[in-house]
């Protein structure tokens, strides 16, 4: 797995910085400690941010490349990832509560939105990436779990504990439908073959195969929401999402949920495309 | 234009309107085929439908004048609150908005009621309409069918067209108060009016002949409501599969995409029940998101005035069209405003009322109270 590790030096940063040692570690992958400075000037800041990463990295630091990029930190995160072909991008994302980040978009945004590979977004409590939850939503093809394994297979190759997650948003549009299967566990619509049942079954298989012991289940309501509370109530390390469709008619139809759980997340996001 | 230029130019149309006879074939073939598709049957039935609301309205005009003391001084409907009271109550009578709406401009125009009056009857005529949905599922509640599943979306619905309508209330009789939008009136009503007397006043003569005054308006309600149902069957096919839609049904959609199309089927449809209802057969098992359908009711809510704002240009009283346009003006405005501004919190205070009113019989039997209870109070102010 190749890795980029995004940092500028900012406490947020950091986590990242901290993510991408422990994944560089345990999947023994190649990881580069890429630098952003918004200005030439800047470069005087360069030293005490690379120090402050190698610190970090530990002895990680020796088997890092280390890039230097000057611009916008959006713009260089994602040209370096188009430039060269990373598996996995690893960024901080910045606390912003103002207007202007609001309609412009956060430099996470853009990554997440414009990166040609997953991205993970390290926020809240970083420990060891032990217990994943992954949210599969069916919709997309592949699935996110397919998708997920093409570039980060080794990232659940051993001893993690992986719940597969499905949400039900839906309620019955009418009085007169039947509604069983809106209250349903994930054990019951996978014995009724129901869409999610088969959905969820297909992908405890294919992690079965990986000799884990994945757990499917089924929340009901707002997909966002129920995300969130699983992540809390579960106490996961990492939440595992698909990433927002942004190609064509559906990128201004289709709600942008990948956005909105990563910003009310209080722990790791990992954005899969 | 120059000779010669001319000359060309014809020359050129010519050429380019000789059809070779494949091309004349083949236009044939397609003409035929959109003719076959045209269900003249549904154009008659929209036709006659037609034909009924007109009849309808021009009958509950002549009728209301005489019905003014019954509604004054029986159901003392004389202020703006005990409107909204006798609108929601009536909706119920009826089990439909729309006949209710259309009731409150022939009152106002009557005299029965003033302005605001009429602007909180129409108010109320959609709070009870919204009611309907949530019957029909009580009586599947009864039937031993599961409360969440049955009265969820009815609930929605009446929870949604409640918050937006009462604080549209507000909104629409500052904007009355004010007349800001007073000057807006559609100039070819006089001439529709001219051509519907010529049709619709000797069928009138003929009723005001045989029957009394007061009987003209509730044989109008008749007719209006027999002409929303012939309305109802004449509209397209639109129960749309979910293997005819793909996965489109099974994702989540900006709110604004939403609300655009709750405006537009409810536009097409004339009704919210019909709109809403057109959601059902869009998944196989009848599911569909709850992130989608709050956008979609408000948008469905605006646009269902369309038929009564065909009643206002029918009674030809410029008045009674303003009060129309600010009600579908006011929602609007409400409406955006909270999808602009607030929504993630409307959604889930609204999902939230809903799961509360569902989650036990007792919450269910306070709703059911309260929904009755409040409109008769509103009737006492």
């Amino acid at each position: 797995m190749r890795l980029l590790i995004a940092t500028g030096g900012a406490p947020h940063s950091d986590l990242a910085v901290r993510v991408g040692a422990q994944i560089a570690e345990r999947t023994r992958s190649n990881s580069t400690i890429l630098v952003v400075i918004k200005r030439e000037e800047d470069r005087s800041r360069m030293a005490a941010i690379l120090s402050r990463a190698q610190q970090l990295l530990g002895k990680e630091t020796s088997e890092s490349q280390i890039k230097v990029r000057v611009g916008h930190p959006a713009e260089q995160i994602i040209r370096e990832a188009e430039e060269n072909n990373y598996d996995l991008v690893i960024l901080g994302e910045k606390p912003s509560h103002d207007l202007v980040t609001r309609f412009m978009g956060s430099t996470v945004e853009r990554v997440v939105e414009h990166a040609p590979c997953p991205v993970l977004v390290a926020k809240g409590k970083i420990g060891p990436l032990r217990r994943f939850l992954l949210c599969d939503s069916g919709v997309a093809e592949p699935t996110l779990l397919s998708r997920f394994m093409v570039r980060l297979a080794k990232l659940i190759e051993d001893k993690v504990d992986v719940t597969v997650l499905h949400v039900m948003s839906q309620m019955s549009a009418g009085p007169g439908v039947r509604g069983e299967q809106l209250r349903a566990s994930a054990e019951e619509l996978m014995q009724k073959h129901a869409p999610e049942g088969e959905l969820l079954e297909q992908d405890i298989q294919t992690l079965k195969q990986l000799n884990l012991q994945p757990r499917p289940k089924v929340r009901h309501g707002l997909v966002v929401d129920e995300i969130l509370a699983e992540a809390q109530s579960g106490d996961y390390d990492l939440v595992i999402i698909g990433a927002h469709q942004g190609k064509g008619w559906q990128r201004f139809l289709l709600d942008d949920l990948a956005h909105q759980i990563i910003v009310q997340a209080d722990r790791p996001v990992l954005v899969v495309r | 234009m120059p000779p010669d230029q001319l000359d060309a130019d014809s020359n050129a149309v010519i050429s380019n309107s000789s059809l070779s006879p494949s091309r004349l074939v083949s236009f044939a073939r397609t003409m035929r085929a959109i003719g076959a598709r045209i269900r003249f049957d549904k154009l008659a039935l929209f036709a006659i439908s037609l034909f009924f609301f007109i009849l309808a309205i021009t009958l509950m005009k002549e009728g209301a004048r005489s019905l003014t003391p019954l509604v004054r001084d029986t159901f003392a409907v004389t202020n703006a609150a005990n409107s909204l009271g006798f609108g929601w109550l009536f909706a119920y009578v009826v089990m439909s908005g729309s006949p209710v709406a259309a009731a409150a401009l022939t009152f106002f125009d009557a005299g029965a009621i003033d302005k605001l009056g009429a602007f909180a009857m129409i108010t109320g005529s959609r709070l009870g309409a919204s009611f309907i949905v949530i019957f029909i599922g009580f009586v599947y509640v009864l039937r031993g069918r599961d409360r969440a599943t049955s009265l969820g979306m009815g609930l929605l619905s009446l929870s949604v067209t409640g918050t937006t309508y009462l604080v549209a209330l507000a909104v629409g009789v500052t904007m009355l108060q004010m007349e800001l939008v007073d000057w807006i009136q559609l100039q070819s009503g006089a001439f529709l009016n001219s051509i519907t007397d010529l049709i619709f006043d000797p069928i009138v003569a003929l009723f005001i002949e045989f029957l009394p005054r007061w009987l003209l308006f509730l044989v109008g309600l008749g007719i209006i409501m027999l002409s929303f149902s012939l309305f109802d069957r004449c509209l397209p096919q639109m129960t749309l599969k979910e293997s005819q839609v793909g996965r489109m049904s099974r994702l989540v959609y900006r709110p604004w995409v939403m609300f655009g199309l709750g405006s537009l089927l409810t536009l097409i449809s004339m009704s919210v029940s019909i709109s809403l209802s057109i959601l059902v057969p869009l998944s196989q098992r009848g599911f569909i998101r709850r992130e989608n359908v709050i956008p979609y009711i408000m948008g469905a809510n605006i646009t269902t005035f369309i038929d009564t704002l065909l009643a206002a240009v029918l009674l030809d009283h410029p008045p009674a069209f303003t009060v129309v346009l600010v009600e579908m003006l006011s929602i609007t405005l409400v409406s955006m405003v909270i999808l602009a501004t607030m929504y993630y919190h409307y959604e889930r205070a609204m999902l939230g009322f809903v799961a509360w009113v569902t989650a036990r019989k007792r919450n269910l039997a306070l709703f059911m109270i309260s929904i009755f209870v409040v409109p008769i109070i509103l009737m006492r102010l």
